[in-house]
């Protein structure tokens, strides 16, 4: 009898043998699931869940997955920890750099996307790509800019965006939200129509938490929430059989 | 590629004022070798009744036959002549019967009702029926055809229009398709005759 | 079109993000429509997103397929172009600027751009010139083409409109004499891409339609489409 193995998420496909093709690790071990972003009045606002899945155990439940990049720039991914852990660091060090030359300039949100989308079509390139999507958002010389940025380096822009789950179930509700209000959405309205956005991920992606941060980012910079409980209803299941009450 | 595309077709349908159009491509081929530069695919059921038949060779033949045999029954039993609705209607319960082992065919029902008004249908290789206002095009041709149509098709085209604009549809559609063409036949279904037009098409 | 499909475990470096460019070349001028979606399967990634691409004061390159490897091969097309005109003092010519392509394309023969690019502008002796190619560079001038996902729609009818196929009306000898004038080529191409919006998911949203003429170099306009 074949002896039982459990096959971890990030298992090799094959053993690496010496003069053959260098073959690479393409899967994601710890994930994050959706995030979103969307452009408001004052500026811009994004959303993630802080569950970082190890396949489909819950292995971090207090993953931040917003991250501000300089003093006016939010980086929110999904996909493989790692590889964003890996991406922040080469950002760190690209933002350090920059401010070694101590003239008071610092890398604008356009030219840090640019540069993600750089790494990003780079590795693929190499087809060993960054198991990544990014929404890369911010405000430059006063101008709201949000861009996406994914393991095969497509980019895009637009005033709404969303990685994986949220492209089917979010993102229909936030143009929905921006085309009612012609593009100019309130702090309120916009702040609302994430958290409906992350309840519905909440309650149809199995890959969420009910633990959210909610990042902005305005004219006067990046503020990012603490983790932040997300109330959701079930009561409608009492009357279900089988539904577990 | 598929089956359906084993032989190469192209087959297009068109309403005018009082009439209606039905062409077809004439080529047989086995792949892209070209077996046969005479094969029609357009069929008569009845004076201003037609169907076309789109899709694997030997189920157009067969299809063709059950089709006319059923046609027949209907005349004897019913004593009255099939009207189109019928006929789509027949076409449609023949293919489902065949639900799980279908004929690898998409038939396209044109002709004019008892009130002289102009009927096509529609359906896909299990019978599922789609009506259109405009056009219905068929075979492996079909996005060129759809490319055309929607350009060329115009409302209330009487038939000389009418025929001008489903050849001219018809020949470049298949004349950027390399599995249809070789010339075209099109039958033009008016209330007083029926007139079919064999057109010159590239021979490559 | 290149498989996109995964094989087995086998990670696939290609997408296809749709949509559709058409060029019409005239007697002295060309103009390029593409339409502004960009798409990923059944996903619309944005309606926004422009293929097509303006160089110096008389090229445009019109883009579909793989929008990475697009915007990636526009790029590096730009910094050529920058560099031609440092080194030599004058624009690059639409002529050398299509051979460039071919070479730039076949140079990644064996990793290709998942590209189908249309170069358009007004060559040397002022008449409207359009070079198709295809993924790996083979290069063709043609009068007029259309490529991307609703490409089979667009060139047959462009193929009856402006290469008189199997028109009784037009003899193939006359073909030459009857090339459209601007109003005409912009109309056709309005009107066929409004079929395809129709027809095809992948092409909508928005139109830009380049225009490019000796003297007036080249303007932009942008008309809606279909978004559903």
């Amino acid at each position: 009898m074949d002896p039982i193995t459990y096959k971890l998420p990030h298992t090799p496909q094959g053993i690496q043998k010496p003069g053959e093709p260098v073959k690479h690790i393409s899967s994601p071990a710890v994930t994050g699931s959706s995030v979103l972003g969307i452009k408001y009045k004052d500026g811009l606002m994004f959303a993630a869940d802080c569950l970082g899945s190890y396949g489909s155990m819950l292995k971090f439940k207090n993953q931040h997955r917003l991250h501000a990049i300089g003093k006016s720039t939010v980086l929110a991914f999904s996909g493989d920890v790692s590889d964003f852990q890996y991406m922040q660091e080469t950002l760190d060090e690209l933002m350090n750099s920059e401010r070694n030359w101590e003239d008071d300039q610092s890398l604008g949100t356009k030219s840090i996307y640019s540069y993600i989308h750089a790494i990003m079509y780079q590795r693929r390139s190499k087809v060993d790509p960054l198991w990544n999507s990014y929404v890369v958002g911010g405000i430059e010389k006063g101008k709201p800019f949000m861009g996406y940025v994914d393991l095969y380096g497509t980019t895009y822009e637009a005033d709404s965006l969303a990685t994986g789950f949220g492209k089917h179930l979010a993102q229909p509700l936030m143009r929905k939200a921006l085309e009612d209000k012609e593009g100019d959405l309130t702090e309120e309205e916009a702040r609302d129509v994430l958290l409906r956005s992350l309840r519905v991920l909440f309650y149809r992606d199995t890959r969420s938490l009910n633990l959210y941060q909610i990042a902005k980012v305005t004219g006067e910079g990046v503020t990012i929430s603490d983790p932040t409980h997300l109330d959701s209803e079930w009561e409608f299941g009492r009357n279900i059989r089988g539904y577990g009450f | 590629m598929s089956i359906t595309q084993y032989n190469g077709s192209a087959i297009v349908a068109m309403t005018g004022k009082n009439c209606v159009v039905i062409g077809c491509d004439k080529r047989l081929g086995q792949q892209a070798l070209t077996v046969d530069m005479n094969f029609e695919k357009v069929f008569r059921v009845k004076d201003k009744l037609y169907v076309g038949l789109p899709g694997l060779a030997t189920d157009v033949q067969t299809l063709h036959d059950r089709i006319r045999y059923r046609v027949n029954m209907y005349d004897l039993e019913e004593e009255r002549a099939i009207q189109p609705d019928n006929l789509a209607h027949m076409i449609s319960n023949m293919l489902y019967q065949k639900r799980f082992g279908p004929y690898f065919c998409e038939p396209i029902i044109a002709g004019l009702t008892e009130k002289d008004e102009p009927y096509i249908m529609g359906m896909d290789l299990i019978g599922c029926l789609s009506s259109a206002p405009d056009f219905i095009v068929g075979g492996t041709a079909s996005d060129n055809l759809y490319g055309m149509c929607e350009a060329l098709w115009e409302p209330d085209l009487g038939p000389d229009d009418l025929f001008r604009s489903a050849s001219q549809a018809l020949l470049n559609a298949v004349d950027r398709d390399a599995m249809s063409g070789w010339g075209a036949v099109v039958h033009v279904i008016t209330p007083e005759k029926t007139e079919t037009y064999h057109l010159q098409g590239r021979q490559d | 079109m290149v498989p996109t499909e995964h094989h087995g475990d086998q990670w696939e470096p290609y997408v296809d993000n749709g949509g559709s460019t058409l060029a019409i070349a005239g007697e002295d001028f060309v103009v390029i429509g593409s339409d502004t979606r960009s798409s990923d399967g059944y996903n619309i990634n944005t309606r926004y997103d422009p293929k097509a691409f303006k160089f110096t004061n008389n090229t445009v390159l019109a883009t579909t397929g793989y929008r990475a490897d697009c915007k990636s091969m526009a790029k590096s097309v730009q910094a050529q172009i920058t560099k031609y005109a440092h080194d030599h003092g004058k624009e690059m010519s639409v002529e050398a600027m299509a051979q460039m392509l071919s070479i730039m394309m076949y140079q990644k023969r064996f990793f290709s751009y998942y590209v189908f690019p249309i170069v358009a502008g007004i060559d040397k002796e002022g008449k409207g010139a359009v070079y198709s190619y295809d993924p790996v560079g083979n290069m063709e001038r043609v009068g007029f083409r259309a490529f991307g996902s609703s490409s089979a729609l667009l060139q047959p009818f462009i193929d009856d409109q402006l290469g008189f196929k199997n028109r009784a009306d037009i003899k193939p000898e006359e073909r030459e004499l009857h090339l459209p004038d601007l109003q005409q080529a912009k109309n056709i191409i309005t009107d066929v891409f409004n079929g395809a919006a129709e027809r095809d998911i992948y092409t909508g949203d928005g139109l830009q339609l380049f225009t490019i003429t000796k003297e007036g170099g080249i303007e932009l306009e942008e008309l809606p489409l279909k978004r559903d």
